[in-house]
């Protein structure tokens, strides 16, 4: 039987996606090691290998097959615009992506003005201006503490996740508009859902039994 | 020396020796099997007027086509796709034949696709379209001939998987939306997004049976089985159509014996507007892409001013290769080469002796320095 790859998101999604996995008897006492310098984790019973990376790279390993399944954010998904298949909400790492900023940039939103737009998601941030409310921004990309941006004038708003909103409110920003809801996510590569159809729905069946 | 002139543009690359030669052997093996079914060759031009390719045949989005101009100004494209070059030339050149016409391809495609990184621009595809057919024989002959393609090029394990546009346009029929929400219906269903499909409906006004068959359509796929799933959705003659076709064209595979490489997946929609009945992907392991991508598109060619349902298919030649080196599926051994050095006293003697050999079919190089190895006169 050919192994089976799964592609975890290290960090708080891998540790919940491999509890909800072990719950449908699939698990990986190696990985558990906190000390394991180990890239790749195997599971000899049940022919899968699993790996942990960088959230935005989990789409690109799934894309080009070195992954067959993955674990990802729907924000990293719909950033990076891979073709994959996306088949399953687990459920965990709720939150949402948001147009942010201080209470008088509301008015910027309403009337078509050139605005700048801080985020750590290009993509998303020029989707929703350009293709949903049809306003032309200006797209400022930044690599963390994006709500810096608006308060030392770098940008009249962000694009950015919200969880419980306490960051915003402590700096004097808030929720202006919700672009989407997002949560943790499954992907499957094309082809091994072609090839491999049975025991990834099989496994996609059980996760979805648990949840 | 300009360090820089040694680079090629990213997307595009070298294959030599050995890779070289396995890809024209690969590429004359699949040329047997499309003759072998009646195909007569055919070359278009690498580029063309941008009509040929536009937003109306339903190609790829124009930002991803290489355009440029020619002296009068007209936009130029080169080809990214050569099936439309195959439509526009049929309706030239046989616009009065009623018969079958039956041509196979082997050409360059190019593709600007410079978000995807690590992805081709440039590849070589070889294909066949069979055009003034519409029927389910002309269907499953065209798949019969990739199956028999992937087994010539070594491969064992692969899949067709097949799927049907029309089942899909006759259950949106009857539902008003505008160009861009099909389009993102038709993404979320392809990429098998359930809830990104729930959530467009819950907009949408929509009779009951459209909406049931749309939520089940990102799990219609698998083994034949499939097909009665299918069946007990059908809600209109446009989708019973569109599933017995499917049915009917099984059966004839049947006969060829390759059921055992075909599933079928509804859900599958292709980003290629001009298709308009069936249409299948080919896949096998060790690629992240299908590797052969065909399908039924019975209006290109009126496009052009012929009235032709026609079908056809492509194999991506470099992905078949990247999945037979992944998969360690050797080519039988390449003609090797038998060297002879000389000196300038030997030389009409290793001269003469080549040229024997090389009447005899064997591969000879010859060689002055006399250090370099092989056989020495």
């Amino acid at each position: 039987m050919r192994y089976l790859t799964i592609a975890l998101t290290k960090g708080r999604l891998a540790k919940q996606t491999l509890s909800l996995l072990e719950k449908t008897g699939i698990c990986c006492d190696e990985m558990k090691d906190p000390d394991t310098r180990k890239l790749i984790f195997v599971n000899e019973d049940l022919k899968l290998k699993f790996f942990l990376a960088k959230g935005p790279d989990v789409p690109t390993y799934v894309e080009y097959g070195a992954a067959d399944i993955g674990v990802v954010g729907k924000d990293t998904i719909d950033e990076e615009g891979r073709k994959l298949y996306e088949v399953l909400d687990l459920g965990f790492g709720r939150c949402r992506m948001c147009v942010c900023g201080p209470a008088k940039a509301r008015e910027l939103l309403k009337h078509q003005e050139q605005i700048r737009v801080a985020t750590k998601y290009p993509h998303i941030a020029k989707e929703y201006f350009y293709n949903k409310k049809h306003q032309t921004v200006e797209i400022i990309k930044l690599n963390g503490s994006i709500e810096l941006a608006p308060i030392v004038g770098l940008s009249e708003v962000i694009v950015d996740i919200v969880e419980t909103g306490s960051t915003l409110k402590e700096n004097g920003l808030e929720v202006l508009e919700e672009i989407c809801p997002l949560s943790a996510r499954v992907v499957v590569n094309r082809v091994s859902m072609q090839m491999e159809s049975e025991r990834i729905t099989k496994i996609l069946n059980d996760l979805k039994s648990v949840l | 020396m300009l360090k820089r002139l040694l680079h090629t543009p990213e997307g595009v690359r070298d294959i030599y020796n050995e890779e070289c030669e396995r890809k024209l052997m690969l590429q004359d093996r699949l040329h047997e099997v499309l003759h072998s079914y009646g195909y007569r060759d055919i070359e278009t031009p690498t580029f063309e007027y941008f009509d040929v390719f536009s937003h109306d045949v339903g190609t790829i989005p124009s930002r991803e086509l290489y355009k440029f101009f020619d002296r009068e100004g007209n936009t130029l494209v080169l080809r990214p796709d050569i099936t439309p070059s195959i439509a526009r030339a049929v309706a030239k050149y046989f616009n009065d034949e009623n018969k079958t016409i039956r041509l196979c391809y082997e050409g360059k495609t190019f593709i600007n696709n410079s978000s995807y990184q690590g992805r081709l621009k440039e590849c070589t595809h070889m294909g066949a379209e069979m055009i003034g057919e519409d029927n389910p024989q002309a269907d499953a002959e065209c798949i019969a001939m990739v199956i028999d393609c992937l087994k010539k090029a070594g491969l064992e394990e692969f899949q067709i998987s097949i799927g049907q546009v029309e089942f899909f346009k006759s259950i949106i029929k009857d539902v008003r939306m505008d160009e861009e929400t099909e389009s993102e219906l038709k993404d979320f269903i392809s990429n098998r997004n359930i809830f990104g499909v729930q959530n467009m409906l819950s907009d949408l006004e929509i009779s009951d049976n459209a909406r049931e068959a749309l939520l089940c359509l990102p799990s219609l796929y698998g083994p034949v089985e499939v097909l009665e799933r299918a069946e007990k959705l059908a809600f209109n003659d446009g989708t019973r159509e569109a599933v017995q076709r499917l049915k009917d064209i099984y059966s004839i595979l049947e006969y060829y014996g390759i059921t055992r490489y075909i599933s079928f997946d509804l859900s599958m929609l292709s980003r290629y507007n001009y298709y308009t009945g069936i249409f299948f992907r080919g896949y096998t392991f060790g690629t992240g892409d299908a590797v052969v991508k065909g399908g039924r598109y019975d209006n290109l060619l009126r496009h052009f001013g012929k009235n032709a349902p026609s079908i056809g298919f492509v194999v991506v030649i470099d992905q078949l290769l990247s999945a037979l080196a992944r998969q360690d599926i050797s080519m039988p051994p390449l003609r090797s080469i038998h060297k002879i050095t000389y000196t300038k006293e030997t030389q009409r003697e290793a001269i003469r002796r080549a040229q024997k050999m090389r009447q005899e079919g064997k591969a000879v190089a010859l060689c002055l320095c006399p250090d370099e190895g092989g056989e020495t006169l």
